[in-house]
């Protein structure tokens, strides 16, 4: 689990650097603070989806009881929610499929931006709901695990002590405009949304041996067709993964080339293709943690 | 095969103080003077900072030997030699941030050369005229006048500092006697004339010698005032002031090549200026989007096209490069033609993006051709050609495998520049250890030497360096380990029509001359 400890770090660093730009002369550069966010999502990408393949290799019952208590629970009011789901994570996907067009990233971001808009829009019903506390992560819901839930909570708010702390808000401009990424609540309703529609993939998705199972499963509930070459291509990836021994990060990652999301490729067709179905699979875990932790609004801010 | 690079002297220009002139700006050419009337100027030159005049060339060198095999043409040094010249016997040891050279420009004929520094200050050097009788000793470089550019500012309304660290210099071509610079910090850019006064007027009726009022009772006669010649002075004054059109930082300036207009460029907008009017500027490229949030690439560098006054490019931090035609529309947002080259997805880590990010684009003399720098490569690209570079050179490909140290230290968020040579044939960029690389592009031939006290003395041949990467170990070599990453060369620039150049490390401003013609 040295990738684990090594893209801890770095977002530990990355997350130092954001901090030490506000109080740098000549006020924030735009810049810099873009690419140290970037570095900071993917760091967290790698860190939550290698911690989630950790999680999900266990309690498979767990996430069956919590499927049911999550389903049940909050089914009425996922319900506005998880239409907007399908179509941001749709329009992840399809980012990936695009080819080569500038604006691809730009709208895929735009997809999670929606999403945390969304997961705004849903705090507000949910207010009550949820509870505030960047400690309590509704941890029955976002994982399918119950055992490992409060591990989960450990990594939250071990990013979150990152943070420059700030009062969770509850509105999403707010949330966006803290100086921290504190923002479980939109990380919570969000994963909520993602978790309806693709919750029976999220434990099998870690594993990287369940990948054939995983994608065929998700090729259902993705509106744009998957060939099966993507799933290929996605054993090679996860097979190289196993065997690759590394404690360098920078290498480790181009195993991890599939966990960046569509975000950060579009020139192939197919490659973005294998890479969003991981990172979807990968974002249904990680993005209740990505939603929550938001540095890039911390150097919008001033602007 | 060793070539051998020759130096001739070395030229230190080590920042100069904080010349607060009274007014306007004057400066006396021979700013070291002893017994000048400028006392903080000695001051300082006790410090062995200040720029002493040229040294009477020592006896000719031996000719060049031109039987030797050479990649490039030998590199020299010139300039003063100043190890004889500063009054301290170990300066240098010590320089504030504000001395820190933040960019290097000829201007187009390539006499005039100015540097910008974090303190706001320009410098500027002027190359003397070549010496007939001393046919190898050509025209070294001396200060020619300084001046305070930008002072730290406070945006109140934001609550942040201003820096006043010159980003930008680019010079207009010369249309009259004076010369004319525009220089930028982060938010204003300035509009500077540099003129040379050698005669001033001598007598004057009312007025006496000293510039008292005469008693009128004295005067008897009249007199028409004469021009007399006077010890030459640079006067350096404000022309135009453009502030407040720039919400984020200047990054870029550029001066069209209809010698009205120029362009300045922060991270997310492009704003075209006419050269005489402040007041306003127009909008051309605007990347800003409507969420914030959804931002996910800035613009690094911009340049307009050196003949056609229609065309720009714009580079990105993504590693894409936008040529816009202003003809097509008002707002240039959308790009003519799109260069890309699309990523190795086996080299993909982390640090993807950072290292394609571009720091430094350039035009070729020619027009045809693109230089960008990225932060392990420069590519050469060629305009009518959109997918991919004509030509990618690794200027330290060996730092690939250290980009998480490279992140932590910040060195990964340097921008490095870049420079053609005047005909285009050989590209240049700095690297770590003050090292800099040259490549050929006819022979594909390259070298990396070394910008340092220690080894540019006077006359001395700059000698190639290499860095090794483990396996055979050559002398002098260095490894990886032990480059030193505080000594990096940013800024770098090529004279416009001769082989030379002007190297800024950190404080030091190095000047090389190719000799070899």
């Amino acid at each position: 689990m040295e990738y684990k400890v090594e893209a801890h770090r770095i977002m530990s660093i990355s997350l130092g650097k954001i901090y030490n730009s506000r109080v740098q002369r000549g006020g924030i550069k735009l810049h810099k603070n873009l690419l140290v966010s970037l570095v900071l999502r993917s760091a967290r990408q790698v860190y939550l989806r290698d911690y989630y393949g950790g999680i999900c290799l266990s309690a498979q019952q767990a996430r069956e009881w919590c499927e049911g208590e999550y389903m049940d629970s909050e089914q009425d009011k996922l319900v506005p929610g998880s239409t907007e789901s399908l179509p941001e994570s749709d329009g992840q996907s399809e980012v990936a499929v695009d080819k080569q067009e500038p604006s691809n990233v730009v709208e895929s971001h735009a997809a999670l931006d929606v999403e945390s808009e969304a997961s705004g829009e849903q705090d507000h019903a949910e207010n009550g709901v949820l509870d505030s506390g960047c400690s309590e992560l509704k941890t029955p819901e976002e994982s399918p695990e119950a055992s490992p839930t409060c591990e989960v909570s450990n990594v939250v708010t071990t990013i979150s002590s990152n943070c420059i702390s700030g009062p969770p808000p509850s509105n999403p401009k707010q949330a966006t405009e803290t100086p921290n990424g504190c923002q479980t609540d939109d990380g919570e309703s969000v994963e909520e949304k993602l978790h309806e529609p693709i919750v029976p993939h999220t434990c099998t998705n870690r594993k990287r041996s369940a990948d054939d199972s995983e994608l065929t499963d998700s090729l259902p509930k993705k509106t744009k067709v998957m060939s099966s070459t993507l799933i290929s291509k996605n054993d090679e990836k996860k097979a190289e993964t196993e065997e690759m021994d590394t404690s360098n990060v920078s290498s480790l990652i181009t195993i991890f080339g599939s966990s960046f999301s569509g975000l950060l490729s579009s020139e192939d067709g197919a490659q973005p293709d294998s890479e969003a179905e991981d990172s979807d699979s990968g974002q249904i875990c990680c993005d209740q943690m990505l939603k929550n932790l938001n540095p890039w609004s911390t150097a919008i801010v001033a602007f | 095969m060793d070539t051998e690079y020759r130096t001739l002297s070395l030229t230190r220009a080590l920042c100069l103080p904080y010349i607060i002139h009274p007014s306007p700006w004057k400066l006396n050419r021979k700013i070291n003077t002893v017994g000048s009337e400028w006392p903080w100027v000695i001051d300082r030159a006790a410090r062995g900072f200040c720029l002493k005049s040229p040294a009477p060339p020592g006896p000719a060198s031996s000719p060049l030997p031109d039987s030797s095999p050479r990649m490039l043409n030998p590199i020299q040094v010139l300039c003063s030699d100043i190890t004889s010249l500063s009054l301290e016997p170990e300066p240098f040891a010590s320089y504030t941030e504000a001395d820190i050279i933040s960019t290097v420009e000829f201007n187009h004929t390539g006499e005039l050369l100015a540097t910008g520094d974090k303190g706001g200050r320009v410098v500027i050097f002027q190359r003397e005229p070549e010496c007939k009788t001393e046919p190898y000793s050509q025209g070294e470089y001396n200060v020619y006048s300084t001046f305070q550019s930008h002072e730290p500012e406070f945006d109140y309304l934001k609550s942040l500092e201003i820096e006043e660290k010159i980003n930008k210099i680019r010079w207009l071509p010369q249309q009259n006697a004076a010369h004319f610079l525009l220089s930028t910090n982060d938010k204003t850019i300035k509009l500077w004339k540099v003129s040379e006064r050698d005669k001033r007027p001598e007598g004057y009726n009312l007025k006496d010698e000293e510039g008292r009022i005469k008693d009128l009772s004295t005067v008897t006669s009249l007199q028409v005032p004469v021009l007399k010649p006077m010890d030459l002075m640079v006067e350096v004054s404000p022309r135009r002031v453009f502030a407040n059109a720039h919400t984020y930082h200047v990054n870029s300036i550029s001066v069209n090549s209809d010698h009205e207009t120029y362009m300045s460029a922060d991270d997310l907008r492009i704003n075209l200026w006419h050269l005489g009017i402040t007041d306003r500027s127009f909008n051309i490229v605007d990347i800003k989007p409507v969420n914030m949030e959804d931002l996910t690439e800035v613009i690094t560098a911009a340049e307009f096209h050196p003949h056609h006054c229609n065309l720009l490019v714009y580079s990105s931090s993504k590693g894409t490069l936008r040529l816009c035609d202003m003809r097509e529309a008002a707002l240039c947002d959308k790009h003519s033609k799109l260069f890309e080259e699309p990523e190795d997805p086996s080299n993909r880590s982390f640090f993807s993006e950072i290292i394609s990010s571009v720091s430094d684009v350039k035009f070729s003399h020619s027009g045809r051709y693109l230089l960008t720098r990225d932060y392990l490569t420069a590519k050469v690209w060629d305009l009518n050609m959109e997918n991919k570079p004509l030509e990618i050179y690794q200027v330290h490909d060996y730092l690939r495998s250290k980009l998480c140290s490279l992140y932590e230290n910040d060195c990964i968020f340097d921008k490095f520049e870049c420079a053609w040579n005047g005909s285009d044939s050989v590209i240049m960029t700095g690297a770590y250890n003050n090292f800099f690389r040259m490549f050929d592009r006819n022979t594909k031939r390259d070298v990396t030497l070394e910008a340092s006290r220690e080894s540019s003395k006077p006359r001395a041949v700059l000698k190639p360096r290499r860095v090794c990467q483990g396996g055979k170990r050559r002398k002098d070599d260095i490894s990886v380990d032990s480059l030193d990453f505080t000594k990096k060369i940013l800024h770098t620039a090529w004279h416009p029509t001769e082989n030379i150049i002007a190297i800024a490390a950190t404080n030091n401003l190095y000047i090389f001359q190719d000799k070899f013609n």
